[in-house]
């Protein structure tokens, strides 16, 4: 039990979704931040599209799907 | 090995960041300052910051060892390890320590649970940072010596001096901007490496191939995920379970040299800009300490200590000048990764135990002093107790092992007390206690239980879990705390259905 022997027929291929579904699901859960939240702390004329920090880490997680998709 | 013109760059660059981080000494007059910059520092110099004191001088030859012995799965560290905890750190934990004004992580324990919680916290920190201190600087300085030729006191001392003069008057304002510099010279000299190595290999395509056609042993470089029964110590369900659900947020969210940083950023919004700024700057790095391992495998096959790999590729394919850019780099991880490790540990010093235990309601100048001289004190007992890694050469891995046996259950205090209210302080006094205490069982009898040779991954995972679950019985059988004393320290989710987009 652990060494996760009852993972073991799960194949490469499986487990390399497994990643990408978990990349997925954050992505989702920093969409469901409002944007509120997000821009705490900066004043409201400085709030623009390239400092929402859900897009930067949308850009960091599609980067990381993508390194994980191609290796 | 090195040229006239190398050396030149390599005292440059140390004299060069002993006058930046003297520079400022002029912005210190508080302990607010001292610990936490003033709280005025930007995302990006506090992202730099983060990265490179991650990355010691160690690693760069550790990693392209385990890179040429293993292949591209190291690189599960810097990626899944890395990137996902620093969002869940930017997004739902750092906000709530930089508001609550928090200098130290172990003191946000303190006040969601007890101070016994706070103090057996804060002293395993202290004794790891101060132990992993000397161990850093004799490490180290036989790296200089082997590839340098540099005598091992000139490397301690010389090291010992710069870093302690410039922590010691800046504080965490000297730490992060010449953190700066470092990274700034780390990926120069790093890419600088990486491009040349590709040309010496005849491009990425071309090792690909060379690589897999050498031999069987090298049909899985390239494959990140290893299969569960792999011989390497990274089997995808250690990296997932072990790696990314825990030791990956330990250390981004427990750490108090990584977040101690963050509680520097100017505002809340730098501060959660910090960290991801951060993780994307984290995948960097395995292009930098895990290709050049790669390329050896082409360029030097057969080599049968992995850690040589990347001192022989310097040697053979970097030209005079480079060589002293690479060393500068060398030097940078090294001297990132001391400033914040005497940094953290004489805020957690200063903060946990001098503040509550020696000296209650001195001045701030008494504790911004307190703090210089633990620096100092710390620096001291680095340098003298540094030869006892040569007598005991097993002492670095120990003390990681160490490290490793409080990563599961102080993840798992930090993340049921701030996501459900109904914890309590002694279902995390217990938690933390028994967690440590079946890490070191699971460590002791590790052949019984473990197939793979080094299971920390493992080890990791299980004490999380026990942690978690005792953590939750003992709560439910405890009274819980009061409204009051949860504000501000429990995540709300009410946030999330506060979201009229959605």
């Amino acid at each position: 039990m652990f060494n996760f022997d009852w993972l073991s027929d799960i194949s490469q291929e499986t487990a390399k979704i497994i990643f990408l579904c978990l990349y997925a699901v954050i992505g989702l859960l920093v969409l469901l931040l409002p944007n509120e939240y997000i821009y705490q702390g900066m004043v409201k004329e400085n709030r623009h599209w390239w400092n929402n920090l859900k897009l930067w880490a949308i850009a960091v997680l599609s980067i990381l799907a993508a390194i994980y998709s191609h290796f | 090995m090195l040229s006239g013109i190398d050396y030149f760059i390599v005292i440059t660059y140390i004299i060069g960041m002993l006058l930046l981080g003297l520079y400022f000494k002029k912005f210190v007059n508080s302990s607010e300052d001292y610990f936490l910059g003033g709280k005025n520092l930007p995302f990006w110099a506090i992202g730099m910051s983060i990265v490179v004191s991650d990355i010691g001088a160690l690693d760069f030859v550790g990693v392209s060892g385990q890179a040429y012995r293993y292949g591209i799965s190291v690189g599960n560290f810097d990626w899944v390890g890395s990137v996902p905890a620093m969002l869940l750190a930017a997004f739902i934990f750092i906000p709530y320590f930089w508001r609550g004004g928090m200098y130290t992580i172990p003191e946000y324990l303190g006040r969601r649970y007890n101070k016994s919680v706070r103090t057996i916290a804060s002293v395993t920190w202290i004794l790891f940072f101060a132990l992993d201190l000397g161990v850093l600087f004799w490490a180290s300085a036989v790296l200089l010596n082997v590839l340098m030729g540099w005598p091992i006191w000139v490397s301690i001392i010389s090291m010992a001096g710069v870093v302690g003069l410039y922590t010691y008057f800046g504080g965490i304002t000297a730490v992060i901007m010449t953190d700066v510099v470092q990274f700034i010279i780390m990926f120069i000299g790093g890419f600088a490496l990486v491009v040349l190595c590709l040309y010496e290999v005849g491009g990425w395509d071309s090792m690909v191939d060379k690589i897999n056609n050498i031999g069987p042993q090298y049909q899985s470089h390239f494959e990140i995920i290893q299969p569960q029964n792999t011989k390497s110590p990274f089997p995808w369900t250690g990296i997932l379970f072990g790696l990314t659900f825990v030791m990956a947020n330990a250390y981004m969210i427990g750490n108090q040299a990584i977040v101690q940083r963050c509680l520097t950023a100017k505002n809340e919004w730098h501060a959660k800009a910090s960290m991801i700024f951060g993780s994307a700057l984290k995948m960097f790095i395995p292009i930098l300490v895990l290709f050049p391992g790669l390329m050896a495998v082409v360029v030097h096959p057969g080599i049968a200590d992995g850690d040589q790999a990347l001192p022989l590729m310097i040697k053979s394919i970097l030209p005079p000048g480079l060589i002293g850019l690479m060393f500068a780099a060398f030097f940078a991880g090294l001297m990132s990764s001391v400033d914040s490790l005497l940094n953290s540990t004489s805020t957690l010093f200063t903060k946990d135990i001098y503040e509550p235990f020696i000296k209650k309601g001195a001045t701030d100048k008494h504790y911004l002093k307190v703090g210089q001289v633990t620096t100092l004190v710390l620096l001291l007992i680095g340098v003298a107790t540094s030869p006892i890694s040569s007598d005991f050469p097993g002492i670095y891995v120990a003390i990681q092992t160490f490290m490793s046996y409080f990563q599961g259950p102080i993840f798992a205090i930090l993340l049921l007390g701030i996501f459900w209210k109904r914890t309590t302080q002694w279902g995390g006094l217990s938690a933390l206690v028994i967690g440590i205490g079946f890490a070191i069982y699971l460590n002791v009898f590790k052949e019984r239980f473990f197939t793979i040779e080094d299971p920390f991954l493992y080890i990791s995972w299980w004490s999380f879990l026990l942690s978690a679950i005792i953590n939750v019985a003992v709560s439910l059988l405890t009274k819980k705390h009061t409204a009051e004393e949860l504000q501000g320290l429990v995540f709300n989710s009410k946030i999330l259905v506060e979201n009229k987009k959605l």
